[in-house]
């Protein structure tokens, strides 16, 4: 006996079957035994769960139950915001979508480049344009790096006395 | 009003510390004087985008600066440090190399953060001016 054939069964002493189907079942149950002993097979475990289920009764009133849920689900689900956008905000948006997207390509080339999850920023010091500024978040660290050759480095050298 | 203004605790003097650090891919320093930075500095130098594998601290200053006031510090012969109190744990720092201004940055400055002053040194070594809260 296939599954199909096996499903079939079960659907029919579930009730499930349309009038047509569950004649020919019953047809099928009056010629063939394997069908028979499975089919009675399948209903003593039917009878065996639904004696042995274990009835729950709650201490409150079944609406009451329900409506606690319900309110549950509401807390959960974030407000809607009813705020239509302004006819310059759809202006906006059109300038600000590209221009996010090069920042955050920016930012993964960032991180990209000085580490794999470090959340860091450069940027150049305004009073000197050798100068730029690397803060890494993550450890709470500010370098203020002077690209100068060593040799015209304005501080001159300063570790130099180890030398 | 007068009371409370009376009441009212002066706010502290900023406790800080400066550092002046050689960076160098050598395992010693030429300089017997000369130490490794700590295990805390090191690992902040570490993760910052330096190529430099070894550190050595060549000179520390402890000073305190009054609210609203400055002290200037000097890391070397020809490099100085000029720290000013802003307040609310936030400074002014304006690095001089001989005697002329180089950079100036305003940040606040609190028992996490570390702020590190660096460029290039002879021999592809580096220095380093770190500037963080004393303990």
């Amino acid at each position: 006996m296939d599954y199909e054939a096996q499903l079939k069964l079960q659907a029919h002493l579930d009730g499930e079957l349309p009038e047509d189907e569950a004649r020919e079942v019953t047809n099928w149950l009056a010629r063939d035994r394997e069908a028979v002993a499975l089919y009675g097979e399948l209903r003593n475990t039917r009878q065996a769960l639904v004696g042995h289920e274990v009835g729950v009764s709650l201490p409150e009133s079944r609406e009451f139950f329900w409506s606690k849920i319900e309110r549950e689900i509401r807390l959960l689900e974030p407000p809607e915001t009813s705020v239509r956008p302004a006819p310059l905000l759809s202006a906006w948006r059109r300038w600000l979508v590209p221009a996010g997207a090069v920042a955050a390509v920016a930012s993964a080339l960032l991180v990209g480049v000085f580490g794999e999850t470090r959340i860091a920023t450069v940027e150049t010091a305004v009073d000197d344009p050798a100068a730029f500024t690397y803060h890494d978040y993550s450890s709470r660290t500010t370098l203020v790096w002077f690209s100068y050759p060593a040799d015209e480095d304005p501080v001159d050298r300063t570790p130099g006395t180890v030398e | 009003m007068l009371a409370v203004t009376s009441l009212a605790a002066p706010a502290p003097d900023l406790k800080l510390e400066a550092l002046l650090v050689w960076g160098t891919n050598e395992r010693t320093s030429p300089d017997a004087n000369h130490k490794p930075v700590g295990p805390k500095l090191k690992k902040k130098l570490e993760e910052l985008p330096l190529k430099w594998t070894n550190y050595f601290e060549v000179k520390r200053i402890r000073f305190d600066v009054s609210p609203s006031g400055s002290n200037k510090v000097p890391l070397s012969e020809k490099c100085e440090l000029v720290v000013k109190n802003l307040g609310h744990s936030k400074i002014e720092v304006t690095v001089y190399g001989k005697g002329k201004q180089c950079a100036t940055r305003t940040q606040e400055l609190t028992k996490e953060d570390t702020l590190i002053l660096g460029g290039n040194a002879p021999g592809a070594t580096s220095w380093f001016a770190v500037l963080r809260r004393a303990e």
